[in-house]
Parts: structure tokens; sequence; C-alpha cells
């Protein structure tokens, strides 16, 4: 009986005839070889003529072929290592940024939280400080760079008005061993942001030329990976991180939609007049929709052109 | 006392408060569930909170169409919790293909069920049936289980392809994960008028209260 049907899976070429008997085969070493499967294929099919892929019924009879104690074993084997390679491969830049973001985001929260404990430990010593300087930044490499009489004397404070205690030696360092910590951890954080802005000069450099670089980056978290967002419609860009909000909407209309997610924190919008939010919102999550599309083509870079026909369009706006 | 219950392959204990799955890999825990020896067999607890297949059974759910030796396609295995109580049952002659699109997942599957000679990992998705079609057989039962929009689709377009003639289905819906502005209800009652077009409903179960909006279809195929 003639040859009649070709298919391919991860085991091999195999080439069954009209009874779905096995006539010919050709079993892959490994998977370089199902990498390139058509090679393979087209041999086999000079050397039979003409044959069909099964579609419907020859498909079933032909994936019942494969149902088979001795197959199964092939096939765990074969699905496994292309598992493995598939799990290594998928990591990308999008993954690396996401992760990156994400430590900065607990970092973050990690420093206010020791700042606000920093404060109030060390106000028993020398309050006069922690009430002058408001930035925790400043306030944080301050103390642990100088003395507790030079910071009074720079604040104009008499050494004997000082409401703070006096502590013993031991005391002291212990305070300023939390301050010691919280400053490396605010030098952590600039390096990641350095290191994102890197990353992303290299994965999405027209989104991060619009949106900034934490945004976007937020956004990238938010939708998992570049192409996800890229397939996103501007208006869901415009909202996204307004999920509550917007699905409040949905369920109850008397509810109003939500104008704008995380893209609110973006400059253009938090210095523009409160009326011209959603406006300015909505424009903006334009642009940051056809640059995310370009950077995910690798397309060339146009983010300047996006950023001014922004400007002006805002501009215009009343 | 851990004796047999009504379904194939599950036990539970005397006052019927738990069920339980023989480990194929004695020894070896897959999420931190609670394991009972007795006369030397190692028993795996089937959480229902974690588990919708197990929330099925505890809602007297009397089969659930796998048994020994049975070869399941598994869509949505996610980090392995029921695919490795889908492995127990059907044992050692049994197949199991464990299907997830996600990277983050298929890591710690793999890692978890490394012991188990009857699953084979798969990192691809449902939808695509081509990619599917290289890498499974065909398969005597197929547990659906994806927070997905177009989840009936997938599930309709795996049983043709994939399911044997008489063979069963399970699936589970999140009525939320489809449209969050419709009625939980309305939902099912879509969902089981399309399902009948084609194929025979066997059970249905609400998975209350261990999951909320969900509910298991078991169908067989014409």
């Amino acid at each position: 009986m003639p040859a009649k049907f070709i298919f391919t899976n991860i085991l091999g070429v195999f080439v069954f005839n009209e009874n779905y008997k096995l006539v010919d085969g050709l079993l892959f070493k490994d998977l370089d070889q199902f990498d390139e499967k058509e090679k393979h294929e087209k041999q086999i099919e000079e050397k039979h003529g003409s044959l069909e892929k099964p579609s419907g019924d020859d498909l079933y009879k032909i994936l019942e072929f494969f149902k088979d104690k001795k197959y199964l074993s092939e096939l765990r084997k074969k699905n496994i290592a292309l598992t493995r390679v598939s799990v290594k491969d998928s990591v990308n830049n999008d993954l690396l940024i996401i992760q990156t973001i994400d430590a900065v985001e607990e970092l973050n929260r990690t420093i206010n939280l020791l700042t606000k404990r920093l404060r109030e430990w060390y106000s028993l010593y020398n309050p006069e400080v922690s009430n002058k300087v408001k930035d925790h930044e400043k306030f944080v490499s301050s103390i642990v760079q100088k003395k507790k009489d030079k910071l009074l004397e720079e604040l104009n404070i008499d050494k004997n008005d000082s409401l703070g205690a006096e502590l013993k030696e031991k005391d002291v360092a212990a305070i300023l061993l939390l301050a010691s910590q919280i400053n490396n951890h605010y030098k952590l954080r600039s390096h990641y942001e350095k290191y994102l802005q890197e990353l992303e000069k290299e994965t999405c450099p027209n989104l991060a030329s619009i949106l900034g670089v934490t945004i976007s980056a937020r956004l990238l978290d938010h939708s998992g990976s570049l192409k996800r967002l890229a397939e996103m419609p501007a208006s869901t860009l415009q909202i996204l991180g307004a999920e509550k909000a917007l699905f409040r909407h949905l369920k109850n209309k008397r509810n109003p939609p939500p104008k704008y997610g995380m893209i609110h924190e973006h400059p253009l919008i938090l210095n523009a007049p409160r009326k011209n939010h959603g406006r300015i919102a909505r424009a903006l999550a334009d642009k940051a929709s056809i640059a995310v599309r370009v950077d995910y083509f690798k397309g060339e870079f146009m983010g300047d052109k996006l950023r001014k026909d922004l400007e002006k369009k805002i501009k215009n706006l009343r | 006392m851990i004796a047999k219950s009504k379904i194939f392959e599950v036990y539970e204990d005397s006052n019927r408060r738990n069920i339980y799955t023989v480990n194929l890999v004695p020894g070896k825990k897959v999420y931190e569930e609670f394991i009972a020896k007795q006369n030397n067999i190692e028993y795996r607890e089937w959480d229902p909170h974690s588990s919708k297949l197990a929330a099925a059974i505890h809602n007297r759910c009397q089969n659930i169409f796998i048994r020994k030796n049975d070869v399941v396609l598994y869509l949505g295995s996610s980090t392995g919790t029921t695919c490795s109580h889908v492995s127990d049952i059907v044992g050692k002659e049994g197949f199991v293909f464990a299907v997830d699109p996600a990277s983050r997942v298929m890591r710690d599957l793999i890692f978890n069920l490394e012991g188990r000679k009857n699953v084979a990992p798969l990192l691809e998705s449902a939808n695509h049936i081509e990619k599917l079609a290289e890498r499974v057989s065909l398969v005597d039962v197929i547990y659906q289980d994806i927070a997905q929009k177009s989840q009936l689709d997938i599930f309709l377009k795996n049983i043709n392809v994939f399911l044997k003639k008489q063979g069963y289905a399970i699936l589970c819906v999140k009525a939320r994960s489809i449209d969050v502005t419709k009625k939980p209800k309305q939902i099912f009652n879509d969902i089981k008028f399309a399902l009948e077009k084609t194929l025979t409903i066997v059970d249905q179960r609400t998975l209350e209260p261990f999951q909320k909006d969900h509910m298991l279809f078991i169908v067989k195929k014409k």
C-alpha cells in the first residue's frame, strides 16, 4: 500500500499509509534536529512523492498510534529536554527590568520604615537635627558623617541648649550602626536606578524617553512583558494600575471610570492644572503606546519626536 | 484509618473529612501537604483549598473519571499541586502531560515533579493546537483549569483533537475571568448550553466554599 500521510513531532518524522500503519520514519536524535524539521520533511517527501499532512480523523488515528508505552516514555524524555531549554531561553531583559524595579520599590519601603525608626531613636540623643532636616537621605548621611557637636554648630544651636540626652558611647554607636546600614541602602538604590536606566536603553529606549525610567519599568512589571504591553491598546495602557476603579465602574455604571493609572505620576500630568489631567493622560498614553510598539519591533529611536509632538499637543490644551 | 473511597484510587479517613492519594514517590512532598503512613503505604492529603478537583470531591462528586493507567492531558498545570495527585491516581503505568505557558511556574513544576516518571512538563500555550500536536499523543482524559477569557474555546478545541472517543474531560470554569460584569449563574448556564451542543454533560459541581464563583463540569465525548 502506498504511503499517504506525513506527520512530524518531537520524536521524528513518520510516514503512514492509508490504514495508518507505519511505513517509513526518521527518529530525531536530539532537539537540534527537531528545529530543522522542515529539512528532514523535505528529504522524506522526495523519497515518497506526494504526501499529505493529516487532519481531522486521520490526525486522530495517528495520535492514537503514539498512545503507546514505548512512545510515551520517549515523549517524556524529549518533552523534558525541550521544556528545560525553553525555560532557559525565556529569560530576557524584560524579566531583569521587572526584578530590578521590584527591588527598588522594596528598598524604598525598607528605607522609609527604617528611617522612621532611626529618627525616633536618634531624637533621644539629638532631637534638633531630626526636627530641622526634613529630607530623609540628607538626614541619614549627615548623622553618619558628622558628630553631634558639629551638627548643632551648623544649625546655630548652643550645645547646652540641646534637648537631647547625654548617651554613653556604646549607645550612640548602636544608633549610628543603623544609620550607616540605611546609608548603604541608599547607595544600593541609586546603583540599581542607574542599572535600570542602562537596561531600558537597550530594551525600550522610546518608552523610557517618553514616560521616564521608573514609570515605564512599573508598566512593564504590571503587564508582565514588553510583548504584552505592546499588544495593549493605548486606552488600556492609560488606566493600567487603576483596575479597582475600572471594575467598580464596569460593575456599576454610576461610578465614574478612571482617567489614569500609574501614568499619573508623570511630571507632565502632575504639573498641569487639575482639569487637564485626564486629557494629558490620554495623549501621553497614545504616544507611549506608539513608542512601546516601536521598541517591541526593534525600530529606530524616535522618542524625541514623539515627545515634541506631545508637548505641542499639551500646549494647545486650555 | 485510611480506607478506599467511592472514587478509584482516592482514599478517605474514617470520619470522611480528608481525602488522600497514594504517594507515587514516597518521602517527597510537592506542596505543604500532610503525609500519613499506614501499613507501609504513604498517603498524601489532598487539600480542597488548593486543588479544585479535591474541592469537587468534597462537594460529593461521585466519579472523577480519572483511573489507573490513564493518559491525561492536563492544561494549566501551574506549579503542579493538583497535577501531582492526578499523577498519583494514574500510577506508574499511566501518563500525564502537564501544559502551562508561563515559564515562572514551569520552573517550579519541573522541580516539584522531578521524581515522577509519569509526568511530562510542556511549556506551551494550550491555545496552540498545532504545536501541542507535535508533543502529545491521544489521551483518555483532559483536565483543564486555566483562568482565561477564552477557556471554553480552548477546551473544545483540545477535546476535538486530543481526546479519544468516549473519553471524559473535566473543565474548571472561573466565572470572574470570563466576565466580571455578568452574574456567575448566567455564565455557567451559557457554558452548559455551549457544551451540550457537542458533548454530554455527566456532572456539574460548584466549588463553594473552597473556591468562589467556580464551577466544575465533567463531560463525555460522543
